[in-house]
């Protein structure tokens, strides 16, 4: 057993406001998600016994969104968004000074197992670009200088 | 200036709680409608209002409230579409944060005209404060009894479900939120049936956008007749428009329908970024034509954009000066909808790919000249034949783009490499 | 008949109410091309290749989910039209790797074909083709994803038909489609295979050669192959196929699409289940017994040898001291000229094909327990059910296409499906609305139970039924020890559970109630027959249908292999009609069946057996007796086509074609006559059965002139009830179903008279016998794809017995009985009851009937690991 009985416990009770359980499916990748920092097969195979819907269901519906990856990530996942509003503010370059700054490949995990930098899309923070997301966070009208303190917070915390 | 209709209070750091929403007159409309306001006369009344869906297609409110059949067996649902992804908006974002208890009501409104007693909130996964601000403004709505069972001794029930998406644009497409909401992949679905007679668990659903349902606790208290005095003769009311890109003050910007993109742009947004002349305007997000600097004198309505060869769409103005490259910029559009789209229809799932891919070998600097009308072909056999507007909002950028600044295609082509080179690096400070 | 019209290329054609645009045009001939579009899918509308113009609409519609209106004009061949083809053709070529010389489908590939019409001949596509990379150090991307069904993802076009067929069709869920976009990749879940009973079919609905299997792969190109029509010989429901043959050689079995029967759907034991043919185990020229071994010989001399010693043991004991055993599996003709041969020219009316009596039937017994047959019935009757209910069945194994039919009764209008069963079967996943589990041999107390509870609920309107309210009563006092707590305590099943089912069988406006291999075999069968004809009286419309063992078990009590019933189930006043016929005597009295041949034969009243294709040795439910008895024949002639159990113990062994070798009927459950034609010539030394019986009817002095059965048929028919065909070629795509009459209302309601088995301290699991996976019956075994599916038999046991036992997955366990043991590999069944055995009897090296005796009421065994 992975996901933990609270977990469960959490799925369970959010499939009772929904008129099927089967719609469940996504919050119930969200709390593992939130548990865990990734997804697993045996995740998907406990979602669909507490939910009792087939396991392919979970697995499908899990596979199609950008949200439930399997790779495991760094402690802390930056999310560049790479669309229109941002890339005009120069969203690309920040990427390129990330992976510069971090020394690390897009997706890749840090050596000390704190950072992965990936892009995304839109992220609907237009009007504050450019911008990234940590972990549940977003960190908005980004300048190196915003950047850099960050990085630093990120890696002075426990 | 402004019309701060919506976004009167999102500037107040506390107007998410219910105490502060409620001084500000946070479910009075809600208490008027259970008591005064029967559900058929409500819809006339948002039908008089003359209220068009904010989400993007504009299509008029209480008109698509009125589809959902009168005696339905099967339940009816209400589904508030906060799935906001359009490159360009984060309109909805500014009340999800900011006004959480107007969404809240809207949502019950909405609801109460056509019948519901289980509604939705479907929000994008990755708003986080967005989903946590709702979350808790339902259940400070649940504790003050204006929602649960008999509301205020009305005899009329309501449950709310948060239910976040995963990470997909096209999950703001009606009928694929009805998929990813019934816990499959969210993929579109065909039309007819439409959702408003056979949606949400093949029973009547109505999808309203966030900013949609925000203008109904207004509308319900200063009436049809006030709110239609807003706006111009086809777009009443206001809207918050984006403003994104290459301008000195971006922001959220609050209007009557109408108002001039000149005076936006120049005006509340401050003009172009470091005073470069402007080259082009995306009016409406990414799925709209490009709008060239000679139609700046354009009214930010329904009609009056459509006229102008481009579309209202979500409201967000993305400004790109002069420094761009377009083709830069198409192929940042076009991945964007490569990464989105569903898979389902072929061409949607193959097209948006291939039009990527081209463009990124144009921009690249390996192009054939051959390649632009491939791009405008392929982009012609996209048009009209997907499932879902995915795939026209993926083949406008392509052909709005190559209409205008052909130009740049050829350089590109000729010379393998920008006309104009966009060098956007981040600020220092 | 239609409803209205529309105006298609500047033609009407007529359409039924709520057809689509795609079927009213299908319908009238004019060809819409389609992809993901499949007749007996939901439409999805996912390739868009069959987009139309409709006037008036200001977007091209796709025809296959566009419903026809009155009045609608539609154009499929508008300028606008054609470029939405071609573009829609252009971008699945964009990424479509330029397989054609090595891949499987070519020849008969929709998207060539499609691409050959409507496409462009240029490509204007520069960018590398996506490639889903299975080696990367090779270029073929082919991923096994299942035993057979191979995957290459760069040729898929993404029209869902394989996750449709798997999901909607077999309520499967070992197939789905991941991620999103143009990275869309087909695949089983996770960590799993794709091997579902229905797996076959998303080879041959695949219009590209994504999905191939392994069966056909390489083996050789479409174009070079035959097509015949055939029968599937392995189970009742009477599936239509092809067998594709080039140089004879049969290289695969596709659908030939029979709405009335399967839809378009086979099984994997139809689909793969003819590779028996060519098994290099075929008997291929006939054997004789010399010192004590079976050793080749010619047909001339095995045919000598028979002759003599049929003449001896004539000569001694006449025609009473021989009988006949043919199995279900041979076509009408062959039963038809069998049972005639055994008649007329042996001299004997001991002819049986039912192997899993134990209780010998008197003929009167014969003729009155006639009076409880299967009603009428086809396969719509399922599909528009209410409520269906599966009695004494694993239908998913023994009747895999009805299995199809009742999950479309489910999913078209949500029917109720029952289960009564002793021990849970895989429909209960899924397709079932109640699965009911009762102690073994209870059924019968189970089903009166449920009529109690019918009688007794608040929604029981007696005035529907054609019963009395005297009649009413009177049952129920007579049944009342199995009602209520105390009868479901008896049947081993809840009160609440009993009167869920009471409740919808109450509600239910019509019902079918199907039998299977529980009921069948069933030492109490008889009795069942009568409780469900019992239950059947109690419903407002209640069809049952006792579903037959084998694919022409119906034909074989047609034409008379029974000892008391002549072909066309006539009665014996009808004997001289036959003798007329055969030009020459039969015995006046009726014969023995089964039980009562094998008592003579012990008694040494009977010396000779001709047994053709049937295995009782193996099937017979007390393994020593019948090896004992049939060791004492003087003469055994056994006609076959592999060495089975009793070919074994023959004196002489004819050998004979199978199904692909011969022309013939059958009959399918539905009592529908379907005529299957030959794909390839006998192989070997072996002859059709009809030839084999001709020859020997000949060698023994009665010559029929009927060696071919296209000979046998016009006289076989004529035991066809009125306006059945004549000729082979009058038997049509749907065949003749024969209707005999039926009773309005039953005989008297029969009262039940039962005595619950005991079990056995020394030997306390009660022992089940069914099939594997991917096997049914014994011939699966000889059939190289299904055996990838399951290899060797297993010992079936539930978790807490495993965990007593000491057993896990795959230890050898023996399972012993008072009457011999059988050893085998355990396998934990989830959801099996506790004591409770499971064996399955589709493999020759566990041989389950040695461990039944013929007297027992229930079949009990004991378990230990060995």
């Amino acid at each position: 057993m992975i996901l933990s009985d609270s977990a469960k416990l959490q799925i369970s009770q959010t499939a009772k406001r929904y008129p099927k359980a089967r719609s469940a499916i996504l919050p119930a990748l969200h709390v593992a998600y939130e548990e865990h920092g990734y997804l697993s097969d045996q995740m998907y195979e406990e979602i669909a016994q507490v939910l009792d819907v087939k396991f392919i269901e979970v697995a499908e519906a899990a596979s199609f969104y950008t949200m439930f990856p399997k790779a495991k990530r760094g402690k802390y996942l930056i999310q560049v968004c790479r669309n229109i509003s941002c890339a005009l503010l120069g969203s690309h370059h920040l990427t390129a000074y990330l992976l510069d700054k971090l020394n690390v490949e897009l997706g890749e995990i840090t050596a000390d197992g704190l950072f992965t930098v990936v892009e995304v899309e839109c992220l609907g923070s237009c009007t504050t670009a450019p911008m990234m997301q940590v972990n549940a966070h977003y960190y908005e009208n980004l300048t190196v200088e915003k950047v850099d303190r960050l990085i630093d917070e990120f890696r002075s915390r426990k | 200036m402004e019309t701060k209709l919506l976004t009167q209070f999102v500037g107040d750091p506390q107007q998410h709680t219910i105490e502060r929403a409620i001084e500000h007159g946070a479910y009075q409309a809600w208490q008027k409608v259970l008591k005064e306001i029967a559900p058929a006369a409500l819809i006339q009344i948002v039908k008089d209002s003359g209220l068009r869906g904010r989400g993007g297609a504009g299509f008029p409110a209480g008109m698509k409230w009125g589809f959902v059949p009168k005696d339905s067996p099967k339940p009816e649902y209400l589904c508030c579409n906060a799935d906001e992804s359009e490159p360009g908006t984060c309109k909805d974002r500014v009340l999800l944060e900011g006004d959480p208890h107007a969404v809240v009501e809207g949502m019950m409104i909405a609801s109460y005209a056509i019948g519901c007693h289980t509604a939705f909130f479907y929000i994008r996964g990755e708003y986080d404060v967005s989903q946590v601000r709702m979350s808790k403004a339902i259940d400070a709505a649940y504790a003050k009894g204006f929602l649960g069972k008999n509301i205020l001794g009305s005899g009329y029930d309501l449950d709310i479900v948060v239910h976040r998406g995963g990470g997909a644009y096209i999950c703001g497409e009606e009928t694929a939120l009805l998929s990813s909401l019934e816990g499959d992949k969210g993929l579109a679905r065909l039309k007819p049936p439409f959702p408003a007679v056979e949606g949400l668990y093949n029973c009547p659903t109505i999808i309203n956008n966030v900013e949609t349902l925000a203008n109904l606790p207004h509308i319900v208290m200063k009436g049809a007749q006030w709110f239609a005095s807003l706006g111009t003769e086809k777009s009443k009311g206001t809207r918050i428009f984006s403003v994104s890109g290459h301008v000195k003050k971006p922001g959220n910007y609050e209007l009557e329908l109408g108002y001039p993109l000149k005076d936006l742009v120049y005006g509340l947004a401050g003009g172009i970024l470091d005073d470069k002349p402007l080259k082009a305007i995306i009016p409406g997000g990414s799925s709209t034509p490009l709008l060239l600097p000679d139609k700046i004198d354009t009214k930010l309505d329904f009609e009056s954009v459509a006229a102008a060869g481009s579309m209202l769409g979500s409201g967000a103005i993305i400004v790109i000066h002069e420094e761009t490259c377009i083709v830069w910029v198409a192929e940042i559009l076009a991945h964007f909808y490569m990464h989105e789209s569903c898979g389902k229809c072929t061409p949607c799932r193959q097209g948006t790919g291939w039009m990527y891919e081209i463009l990124r070998r144009i921009e690249a600097g390996r192009g054939k000249m051959e390649d632009i009308d491939t791009l405008l072909d392929i982009a012609d056999n996209i048009e009209g034949n997907t499932i879902c507007p995915l795939g026209d909002a993926a083949a406008v950028p392509v052909i709005s783009t190559i209409k205008l600044f052909r130009d740049e295609y050829v350089y590109h082509i000729e010379h393998g490499k920008c006309k104009v080179q966009s060098q956007f690096k981040l600020r220092a400070k | 008949m239609s409803d209205f019209n529309i105006t298609v290329n500047g033609r009407q054609i007529p359409v039924i109410k709520g057809q689509t645009v795609l079927q009213a045009s299908l319908a009238a001939g004019i060809d819409i091309p389609v992809f993901c579009w499949h007749p007996q899918l939901v439409p999805v509308g996912a390739c868009r290749i069959c987009l139309v113009e409709v006037e008036k609409w200001p977007k091209l519609q796709v025809a296959c989910a566009t419903i026809a209106t009155d009045g609608m004009i539609v154009h499929t061949d508008s300028p606008k039209t054609i470029k939405a083809r071609q573009g829609v053709l252009e971008f699945i070529l964009a990424h479509h790797p330029l397989d054609c010389p090595t891949c499987d489908k070519g020849g008969e590939c929709d998207l060539q074909n499609l691409t050959f019409k409507y496409g462009l001949d240029y490509s204007r596509q520069h960018e590398p083709k996506h490639r889903v990379i299975v080696d990367s150090n090779s270029t073929f991307d082919d991923l096994p994803i299942g035993p057979e069904i191979i995957r290459n993802q760069n040729r898929c076009i993404h029209c869902y038909r394989c996750t449709r067929i798997v999901d909607e069709i077999a309520f499967e869920d070992d197939l789905g489609a991941y991620q999103r976009g143009y990275h869309t990749e087909i695949l089983p879940p996770p960590g799993r295979q794709i091997r579902n009973l229905y797996s076959g079919n998303v080879v041959e609905y695949c219009p590209v050669g994504a999905l191939t299997n392994d069966d056909w792969r390489y083996k050789v190109r479409v174009w070079l192959t035959k097509q015949t029509n055939v029968i599937c010989p392995h189970c009742p429901d009477g599936c239509n196929m092809k067998l594709w043959n080039f140089h004879n050689k049969l290289f695969r079995a596709t659908s030939n699409a029979n709405e009335s029967i399967d839809n378009g759907f086979l099984c994997d034991i139809g689909r793969y289940g003819y590779q028996y043919v060519a098994s290099a185990d075929r008997i291929k020229r006939p054997m004789v017994r010399r010192a004590g071994e079976l050793v080749e010989a010619g047909w001339e001399e095995a045919l000598t040898l028979i002759k003599k010693q049929t003449d001896d043991i004539k000569s001694k004991l006449s025609g009473s001291g021989f009988f006949g055993f043919i199995g279900d599996i041979r076509t009408n003709e062959e039963i038809y000229s069998f049972q005639r041969f055994v008649r007329r020219v042996i001299g004997s009316n001991n002819i049986d094909h039912r192997f899993h009596r134990r209780r010998r039937l008197t003929p009167g017994e014969e003729v009155s327990s006639r009076g409880i047959e299967s009603d009428n019935a086809e396969y719509k009757d399922i599909e528009n059910a209410d409520v269906i209910v599966v009695l004494g069945s694993d239908l998913h194994s023994e009747n895999p296409i009805t299995s199809l039919r009742v999950k479309r009764a489910v999913k078209r209008h949500g029917a109720r499906v029952i289960l009564l069963n002793p021990l849970p079967t895989p429909l209960g996943k899924r397709t079932a609305t109640l699965e009911v589990i009762h102690r073994p041999g209870m059924a019968a107390v189970l089903l009166h139970g449920i009529i109690d509870a019918m009688v007794g609920s608040s929604r029981f309107d007696a005035s529907a039924l054609k019963l009395t309210a005297a009649e009413i009563a009177d049952f129920r006092k007579a049944n009342a020890e199995f009602s209520g707590s105390g009868g479901a305590a008896v049947a081993g099943v809840d009160l609440a559970l009993i009167s869920s089912v009471a409740e919808m069988l109450v509600a239910a406006q019509s019902v079918v109630i199907l039998t299977g291999s529980y009921v069948e075999r069933d030492p109490l069968r008889d009795t069942l027959y009568l409780a469900v004809a019992n239950l059947q009286s109690f419903c407002k419309s209640a069809r049952k249908i006792f579903l037959p063992p084998d694919s022409n078990s119906v034909g074989a009590a047609y034409f008379g292999v029974e000892p008391a019933v002549l072909p066309g189930r006539q009665s014996w006043g009808k004997k001289a009609t036959c003798e007329d016929l055969w030009h020459g005597p039969i015995p006046d009295t009726p014969g023995k069946d089964t039980i009562g041949i094998l008592e003579a034969i012990d008694e040494d009243e009977i010396e000779c057996g001709f047994v053709f294709n049937a295995d009782p040795v193996r099937l017979f439910p007390d393994g020593e007796y019948i090896r004992t008895v049939m060791e004492k024949l003087k003469l055994l002639v056994v006609v076959e086509s592999f060495m089975t159990d009793t070919a074994r113990l023959a004196d002489v062994i004819l050998p004979l074609s199978t199904f692909a070798e011969i022309e013939g009927t059958r009959i399918n459950w539905e009592k529908r006559l379907q005529y299957s034609r030959r794909a390839i010539p006998p192989l070997h030394e072996s002859k059709p059965g009809c030839e084999i019986i001709e020859l020997l009817a000949d060698r023994l002095g009665v010559r029929f002139n009927q060696p071919n059965p296209g000979d046998v048929y016009p006289e076989m028919a004529g035991f066809l009830p009125v306006g059945a065909p004549t000729t082979y070629a009058a038997v049509g795509k749907d065949g003749f179903l024969i209707r005999g009459a039926t009773t309005d209302k039953p005989g008297k309601l029969a009262d039940l008279k039962f005595v619950v088995p005991e079990i056995d301290a020394e030997y306390p699991y009660v022992l089940f016998v069914g099939n594997a996976d991917h096997h049914r019956g014994a011939l699966t075994e000889r059939n190289e794809t299904l055996m990838k599916f399951t290899s060797e038999p297993f010992v079936g046991i539930s978790e807490a017995d495993a965990t007593d036992l000491a057993v896990s997955d795959g230890d050898l366990v023996k399972v012993e009985s008072k009457y011999g043991r059988v050893v085998g590999k355990a396998m934990i069944l989830h959801g099996l009851p506790n004591k409770r055995v499971l064996l399955p009897e589709n493999f020759s090296e566990m041989s389950v009937n040695v461990l039944m005796g013929r007297q027992d009421k229930i079949d009990l065994v004991g378990l230990a690991k060995m």
